[in-house]
């Protein structure tokens, strides 16, 4: 066996066992791309690690149902309770509860994925425009990870076919782009823009608000990122759920009366 | 699997070799799809496909020929398909809010098939006693390195990795011929 082959063999034993990084993943599958038969070693790793654990855990009940049932005097669980109370008494005076932190919430980095292109070919009658082919060429610059051209060309479109849904496309992915080189203020302005314009468009509606909400959080804009959050969460899309985490903490941290929960008193 | 010849295959419209291609392309797309965004075999199926075709399009339009690029664009491609198709589907309110919020892992048991796994029972069970000892103690213990597994059977680093890999090999070549049976 090669040193290479010896790595991937370990990245996958890593990858089974939970240890890799996202970008580690995504490398070991673009292993698994260049080499297809590796899948069979991951099926065959994942496959053993499940088989072994249940035999472990089938193990474990079995031990259980073997153990005795020791009885323990009465004065035993009276000082337990009585150790229970005091603790309470203990956190409750000196302690305080683990709070969770804004930065918890917030996306550091917004994937590829999330870049608008054409949409997906799904009728051969379907014909792609130039605005259509920038977008699509932007969204390769950009997993090239060749920024400037990315930037370049989502202006070309916004200069050249600033007509839906190219204008709230190329904004949004502006603003994404933009949010990952951390130039959230240039990035909330094109958010906004991609809000301005979309039409009938929900889901990158949703996006513009969410990674709005997100800026407007890193430039300490607070107020203004608990608004678009809402309107992110209102849209009932894929962002409902972290929207609305985010939107109680926000809440939270301003002081707000949090509604729903004084709606339902 | 040799990119440029997938990327020769559609400039060339060779219909064969492209068929072939295509077969183990979306082979890794779907289980791709299965494991990082635990998505059922049917979507997996269709986003693998409405992928292939967006980016055979690109390449006859000769957009898209780096065969590094293929390969990032083919799983981003998958991903923003497969989610934008998943764009309409609820989640469930939260009452509270969690000491920490974290995204779904990869679902790796979804690669699985119940029929191979019985085989692998088979071949386990029929593994010497002491390497299956040695591969159940490292599958058992996923949090220790390979030299806690080392030091426990009094062996080196490098032979715990070899062992392991030879484990695997033997049960490999059990499981297919099962397989192939």
């Amino acid at each position: 066996m090669s040193s290479t082959d010896k790595d991937i063999k370990k990245q996958i034993d890593a990858y089974v066992k939970g240890q890799l990084s996202e970008e580690e993943i995504l490398s070991l599958w673009a292993e698994f791309a260049q080499n297809p038969s590796l899948l069979e070693d991951l099926e065959l790793e994942v496959g053993l690690k499940k088989i072994i654990e249940e035999a472990a855990a089938e193990g474990q009940v079995s031990n259980t149902q073997k153990a005795s049932i020791t009885s323990l005097p009465v004065w035993t669980w009276h000082a337990a309770a009585a150790a229970v109370l005091i603790l309470i008494a203990f956190v409750q005076l000196l302690g305080e509860a683990p709070r969770t932190e804004l930065e918890q919430f917030v996306v550091n980095t917004v994937p590829a994925d999330q870049i608008e292109t054409a949409d997906g070919i799904r009728s051969k009658e379907m014909i792609l425009t130039e605005a259509d082919s920038l977008l699509n060429l932007g969204f390769s610059a950009l997993v090239s990870e060749n920024n400037d051209q990315a930037l370049s060309l989502y202006n070309e479109v916004i200069n050249k076919y600033d007509v839906e849904p190219y204008g709230s496309k190329a904004y949004l992915n502006k603003g994404i782009l933009l949010y990952n080189t951390s130039e959230y203020d240039s990035s909330i302005t094109a958010f906004e823009n991609a809000l301005s314009r979309v039409q009938d468009n929900r889901m990158i509606q949703e996006k513009a608000y969410w990674y709005l909400a997100n800026a407007l959080i890193n430039t300490g804009q607070l107020e203004e990122a608990r608004i678009a959050v809402i309107n992110a969460y209102s849209l009932d899309g894929v962002f409902r759920k972290p929207a609305f985490l985010l939107y109680k903490k926000l809440n939270y941290d301003l002081g707000n009366v949090d509604l729903e929960t004084s709606q339902g008193n | 699997m040799d990119y440029s010849r997938f990327v020769y295959a559609v400039q060339k419209n060779d219909v064969k070799e492209l068929n072939a291609q295509v077969d183990v392309i979306t082979a890794v797309l779907i289980k791709f799809l299965r494991v990082r965004l635990n998505a059922t075999f049917h979507d997996a199926e269709d986003c693998a496909q409405n992928t292939l075709l967006l980016v055979i399009e690109k390449i006859k339009e000769d957009k898209l020929n780096n065969p590094d690029s293929i390969i990032y664009y083919l799983f981003t491609t998958a991903k923003h398909d497969y989610l934008k198709a998943q764009g309409k589907i609820k989640e469930p309110v939260y009452d509270d809010v969690p000491d920490s919020y974290n995204e779904d892992g990869d679902q790796l048991y979804n690669i699985l098939d119940d029929e191979r796994q019985e085989v692998l029972k088979k071949c386990l069970g029929k593994l010497k006693p002491d390497l299956r000892t040695y591969i159940s103690y490292w599958f058992e213990n996923p949090r220790d390195e390979a030299a806690v597994v080392a030091d426990h059977f009094g062996i080196s680093v490098n032979n715990a990795w070899t062992k392991k890999h030879r484990i695997l090999k033997i049960l490999k070549q059990c499981y297919q011929k099962f397989i192939n049976l």
